[in-house]
């Protein structure tokens, strides 16, 4: 298993401008401060790489475009298998000339405008499709020791295949998981802590009140009839889940942002 | 090699509804998208000046707003884009259309190689590319699926049909309308999506492109649709796997693992 020790307190996800948007320059201008925020903070920006299938700009062209800083162990691109292999090289290249270590490697949603990785492209040949496990061993051989790579746990998967998906994905070189998002606490993420005792894991936040989108999100219902307080979450996260960093999805900048640094006391 | 490449912005959406007095798509107010295949015509174009020089030059006709479209063709390799916007314009059919266009190809001038996707997704007519090619008496290869060997005389083409391809051999000028599988579109980049934001795109009207007047818009337009409804929804597939326990569950993984699913 690779050893990796995260550093930063929260990582705050930051998804880039859609390509669609029609106002780039308005988009672009909000995406920049979201993203100097977290520098500032000391925390870890984690950019998104075409989330539920939209088509959106690069994270790493982002911090090239915007000559944004990409400080260390405060930057986390996400990949997934969606792309050309030119394109994953640039974008792999483009990380590891930034500076930037931390990678979280999914299969990804896809969409019909997006090409897909083909066995071949990453010395694949005997699987039918590519899955984070392949892209996450083809990275670690392309690139030794340039990336920490990070794998997604699901438990609201299956639990015996959602760990035996685990030991292939660190087999592959993951050194790191993000969980889904956790409501309060949730008993595989239990069992991933005391079997994976060294295994540094990352417990995802939900940070919007709205959990119908979280069900959208991890695709099985989750019971919608409990008021939700993303918040009071989080802080229930810290105290059941002491070693583990945590990831904030959805976070509202404008409302929730000023109140993370009381959270954890 | 000087390229057009014709665009057309499309109803994104899968609720469109149709005017019941004129019997035409209600685009106001609905998102629009570049029609699907016009992205494989850009690709094509941008390879074939990647491959052999030129310029690329999108072109449509719509409304001011369509000008979106021809952004987006400039942010994935598109040189300049034109767009051709006037009331004159409205109500044309498909023969109207592409009369409008080969008269702003010609007004473009020493134009070899116009490439237009195989057709547009909310009139599925086909017909404009081959109309354009009609109207400026130009040879035209439809549903090219691969091109070959070009140069400042010729393209050679694959062209797809039911029951495999033609390799077809066209002098330039020409017209080509191109099928999905002849190439896989790049992914827009934000450099690209800022170069184009800078660029201005000319908007020319019926008169500066010389169009006559009883040849556009309504006047000009001999097709009358007499009735058009909604398509029906897409239903559910269902796919019966008839092989072995092995086979089934190996199809079933790979559809999966297809889906993202897993």
């Amino acid at each position: 298993m690779n050893q990796h020790h995260l550093t930063s307190a929260y990582h705050v996800e930051i998804l880039p401008p859609k390509q669609e948007t029609e106002k780039l320059y308005e988009d672009l201008d909000r995406f920049a401060q979201k993203y100097k925020r977290v520098m500032e903070s000391g925390y870890c920006a984690c950019i998104t790489d075409n989330a539920m299938g939209n088509l959106a700009f690069q994270g790493t062209e982002m911090i090239e475009e915007l000559h944004l800083p990409a400080l260390e162990n405060q930057v986390m691109i996400h990949l997934n298998t969606f792309h050309t292999k030119d394109d994953l090289h640039r974008i792999l290249d483009a990380c590891r000339n930034s500076g930037i270590r931390q990678l979280l490697v999914i299969t990804g949603d896809g969409s019909d405008r997006l090409p897909r990785l083909t066995p071949s492209d990453v010395g694949a040949d005997g699987v039918e499709a590519v899955t984070s496990v392949e892209l996450l061993r083809y990275i670690d051989r392309a690139y030794p020791g340039d990336f920490d790579l990070g794998v997604a746990f699901n438990p609201y998967e299956p639990e015996d295949h959602e760990f035996a998906k685990l030991d292939r994905k660190i087999a592959a070189g993951a050194s790191f998981a993000i969980t889904q998002p956790v409501i309060e606490r949730h008993p595989v993420v239990d069992r991933l802590l005391a079997e994976y005792p060294d295994f540094p894991v990352v417990v995802e936040a939900w940070m919007s009140k709205k959990l119908s989108l979280l069900s959208e999100a991890v695709g099985y219902e989750i019971p919608q009839d409990a008021a939700y307080d993303p918040i009071e979450n989080l802080k229930t996260l810290h105290r059941n889940y002491p070693r583990c960093e945590v990831y904030l999805s959805i976070l509202g900048f404008k409302t929730q942002y000023d109140l993370l640094q009381h959270v954890r006391n | 090699m000087r390229i057009v490449v014709c665009v057309k912005q499309v109803p994104g959406t899968h609720d469109a509804s149709i005017d019941p007095e004129t019997k035409r798509i209600i685009r106001e107010g609905i998102k629009v998208v570049i029609n699907p295949f016009d992205t494989y015509a850009i690709e094509a174009a941008v390879q074939i000046k990647e491959q052999i020089g030129g310029e690329v030059i999108a072109l449509s006709m719509g409304p001011s707003r369509a000008v979106t479209v021809l952004r987006e063709g400039i942010t994935v390799g598109a040189d300049r884009g034109i767009l051709l916007s006037d009331r004159a314009f409205g109500g044309s059919d498909t023969w109207a259309t592409s009369y409008a266009l080969a008269r702003a190809i010609q007004k473009i001038g020493d134009v070899d190689l116009v490439i237009c996707g195989k057709q547009a997704i909310d009139g599925d007519t086909a017909q404009v590319g081959p109309g354009i090619a009609a109207h400026l008496h130009w040879p035209q290869a439809t549903y090219v699926m691969e091109v070959g060997e070009i140069d400042g005389a010729s393209v050679t083409t694959k062209r797809m049909h039911e029951d495999g391809w033609d390799l077809c051999s066209l002098r330039l000028p020409a017209v080509l309308t191109v099928v999905k599988d002849i190439n896989q579109p790049r992914v827009p980049t934000l450099k690209g999506r800022l170069a184009a934001e800078e660029q201005q795109i000319p908007i020319w009207k019926a008169e500066d492109i010389g169009a006559d007047p009883e040849l556009i818009g309504l006047h000009g337009s001999p097709t009358r649709v007499v009735k058009t409804n909604p398509p029906a929804g897409r239903g559910k597939k269902s796919v019966v796997l008839d092989g072995t326990v092995q086979q089934n569950v190996r199809a079933l993984v790979h559809e999966m693992r297809q889906r993202s699913l897993i």
